[in-house]
């Protein structure tokens, strides 16, 4: 028997995720409200860059995805790996760095998002500056998990750590991947794939972002919190085994999903389809192993608030991954994909499974590391109810928008005409379902604040123990396998084969999507008419982007009759070939605006920009005076040029020295068709609308000729 | 586009074969293991989390034990 060791478990590091999960959560969801309600009523975007719905949106995004639920998984991992290795952390000072270069990565996304500066890839909208940050600080959690795993005190990996290790080795991977890009200067880059390229990349990435982010690492949680709220040991370890192995292996193949009915080939498409339709089979044994696990104490589920949340959270999980395979299906996708049954689909992931998870572990954890009882157990059931109450008024209007909004696109008259033809029509008849939708959002901020009482009460009244004494045997390593041991024993007291075991099961799906667009050199097919836009078209696209126009509007015109009858011709890959990034988003709270080129004339869009229900009565856009109001930038164009040519956009050498001003003389041009509709701005030909409008009247016409607007 | 594409890629359909054959070779390994696995030591692994290796843990479940 090996002798017996003493040592402290560290809660101060825990304490501080703790404390950042609860704060950050808190504005995860106070933005999101706010973002709801200016769908409702668009005066709240207050007429300011900073705060209207384009740049709140990815901010709303971001913190809930990697300011909450970030910091929610650090506080569980740093908790939950120190004891099931029986041993501290490698190093205090990589917590530090962990802990402080993290919060310092929010910082700059809170203030970089509402600036405008954007890569407009979605969750991996911060620029390369923070990129570069983001994987210091995971390359710092990285070698801290590996330390502490290689100094462990037990010999074997329980499932919790398999799940951390994959989500530590893929988010890498994902990470990398998906912001290869060239700096124009320090908050401006262009990514290195453009167009087709780019959309699949940032979908691989997209998809497995909510895989190795908000499903792995807390389905890591989910293993070990769960069995500690209910005392009882996981209920099936056998299927935790396959649960792990067939998860994220399967996960990794179905980011093409995200882009049925585009220029993505058949197979690649079934096969997205295929994989997602499989991973209900892991998903859901995973929910199983997580409920069983409560058999034999569903009667102290009525009791214990901590337990109700749990099991709401692996039910939500349950019912997100089932939904997620059902919308995979290109019929059913065909309805949903734009609309906000993706909203809530994706909230009932969000809200219930990371929410409540994290929401239950807080209960769990608070008074565990402050040596007292929570404060009240009435507040955290009353935060169940309220909360519960919160997700299901947030997505059944959600569901039930989308469905309506979809059918209204689709409907035809007898005579073979759109019945809604006007876009407009389709929203004023949903906005009733967004105010319900804020209203759910508004039950669970409230019931948000509920804990957060109870856990400060909580905190005030008990002592916090920063090191916590524990003791343990000295590991004995055993080397080689014994005799009669299977492979997956042998693999789980070996964290770097274990390591490189999940790394080759995320790589092959990951290859097997990738790898055409990585073979693909110069063999993109090009359409002769599409040329690289103009120096001011340029600009405007990069206003385009800071706007965040991206969350509301796509360019991806389907090849659904609906769609080609209300937009025109559907959208052709030869199209983007210059698009860095590619903008076809994956929301339509407004029309698509691929075919937009040349459909108003340039006045049109100076109004709408300034005011859009002056154009569209009863529009719900926000307003952007500032474009009219604030001179376009050229200083950046040269470099912008430079970078982009370096890129295989083919501008003429020696163009960067006279983009500026071929930018003036567009410009000139633009204001003239304004001045002619009567619009008398003083240095009208200096402002950033002008570039806009270049921009959105180049959409689309490159196969699309027709006379100048405004003729 | 992806037709274009994929023939200038050369033959890669053997990638999505082998993927798939990969796939349930995984599977199906890690559910034999799992199911041959000792009773005792599936045991062991699932009470993990149960043993904090604190006195205060211990004191605790001592406490529920009564």
């Amino acid at each position: 028997m090996a002798q017996v060791e003493q040592f402290q478990y560290d809660n101060a590091i825990v304490r501080k995720f703790a404390y950042a999960t609860m704060v950050f959560g808190a504005v995860g969801i106070l933005v999101g409200l706010l973002a709801a309600l200016q769908l409702v009523f668009p005066a709240l975007n207050f007429g300011t860059a900073e705060t209207t719905f384009g740049r709140i949106r990815p901010l709303h995004t971001n913190a809930a995805i990697f300011a909450f639920v970030g910091n929610g998984i650090f506080m569980g991992v740093y908790y939950s790996l120190q004891r099931l290795l029986k041993t501290n952390m490698y190093s205090k000072f990589l917590n530090e760095f962990n802990f402080w270069g993290w919060q310092a990565i929010i910082l700059a996304a809170a203030i970089t998002l509402p600036l405008g500066i954007t890569s407009s890839h979605e969750y991996a909208e911060l620029e390369w500056p923070i990129d570069l940050a983001i994987a210091a600080v995971w390359v710092a959690f990285g070698v801290n998990m590996f330390g502490t795993i290689l100094k462990r005190r037990e010999n074997h990996l329980y499932v919790a750590i398999w799940f951390y290790i994959a989500t530590w080795v893929t988010i890498t991977v994902l990470h990398i991947g998906n912001n290869l890009e060239i700096p124009v200067s320090m908050w401006k880059s262009y990514p290195v794939f453009a167009g087709v390229q780019d959309a699949l990349i940032q979908w691989w990435y997209g998809h497995n972002a909510v895989a190795f982010f908000l499903t792995t690492p807390y389905l890591g949680l989910m293993y070990y919190f769960l069995p500690k709220a209910a005392n009882r040991p996981v209920y099936s370890y056998k299927l935790s085994i396959i649960h792990f192995w067939a998860l994220i292996f399967i996960y990794i193949w179905a980011g093409p999903h995200h882009l049925l009915y585009t220029s993505l080939p058949d197979w690649a498409q079934s096969l997205g389809t295929v994989f997602s339709i499989m991973l209900i089979a892991p998903s859901w044994g995973g929910m199983l192993n997580g409920l069983l696990t409560l058999r034999g104490a569903w009667d102290r589920v009525r009791q214990d608030p901590i337990l109700k949340f749990m099991v709401v959270a692996v039910t939500a999980y349950g019912m997100a991954t089932f939904e997620g395979p059902m919308l995979s299906i290109k019929s059913v996708n065909a309805i949903s994909h734009f609309t906000d049954w993706t909203i809530g689909h994706v909230h009932i992931g969000t809200l219930g499974w990371n929410g409540f998870m994290t929401f239950g572990v807080l209960y769990w954890l608070i008074p565990k590391m402050f040596q007292t009882k929570l404060y009240s157990q009435k507040l955290a059931n009353a935060h169940f109810w309220i909360g519960t109450l919160g997700i299901m008024f947030y997505s059944i209007p959600l569901y039930w928008a989308g469905w309506t909004q979809s059918l209204m696109w689709k409907q035809f008259t007898p005579d073979g005409f759109l019945q809604y033809g006007n876009f407009l029509e389709t929203v004023t008849q949903i906005i009733p379902m967004y105010a319900l939708r804020a209203v759910g959002g508004t039950l669970y901020v409230v019931g948000y604040f509920v804990m957060l009482y109870n856990l400060v009460k909580t905190i005030k009244a008990g002592s916090f123990q920063a090191y916590e004494p524990a003791q343990a045997p000295a590991r004995v390593a055993t080397a080689g396998a014994h005799k009669g041991e299977h492979w997956h024993r042998w693999i789980e007291r070996r964290p770097i084969q274990l390591l490189i075991g999940s790394t080759i099961a995320i790589l092959i799906g990951g290859m097997v999507e990738l790898f055409p667009m990585i073979m693909i050199g110069d063999q993109i097919p090009k359409i002769e008419s599409v040329k690289p836009y103009t120096a001011l078209e340029l600009q405007g696209r990069d206003l385009y982007i800071r706007e965040g126009c991206i969350s509301c509007h796509t360019q991806m015109v389907r090849p659904f009759r609906s769609e080609t009858e209300r937009y025109g011709e559907y959208s052709k890959s030869g199209e983007f070939i210059y698009d860095r990034p590619f903008l076809w988003g994956s929301k339509r709270t407004g029309p698509d605006l691929h075919r937009l080129g040349n459909k108003y004339p340039d006045s049109w869009h100076y109004n709408h920009m300034l005011d859009p229900t002056s154009m569209s009565p009863g529009s719900i856009m926000p307003v952007y005076p500032w474009l009219i109001e604030d001179d376009l930038d050229n200083s950046l164009l040269p470099v912008k040029i430079a970078v982009l040519r370096t890129l295989g956009t083919p501008y003429e050498e020696g163009y960067e020295e006279a983009a500026i001003a071929d930018a003036e003389k567009q410009a000139a041009e633009v204001t003239a068709r304004l001045r002619k509709d009567g619009i008398e701005d003083e240095n009208l030909e200096q402002k950033e609308i002008i570039a806009l409008i270049a921009y959105l009247q180049r959409l689309g016409t490159d196969i699309k000729p027709v006379p100048q607007a405004g003729n | 586009m992806f037709k274009y594409i994929l023939e200038g890629a050369g033959n890669i359909n053997w990638m999505a074969i082998a993927s798939l054959l990969t796939f349930m070779a995984v599977f199906i390994i890690s559910a034999a293991m799992a199911f041959r696995s000792q009773p005792a030591f599936i045991e062991k692994m699932a009470n993990l989390p149960l043993d904090d290796s604190t006195p205060s843990f211990n004191a605790e479940n001592d406490q529920h034990e009564k």
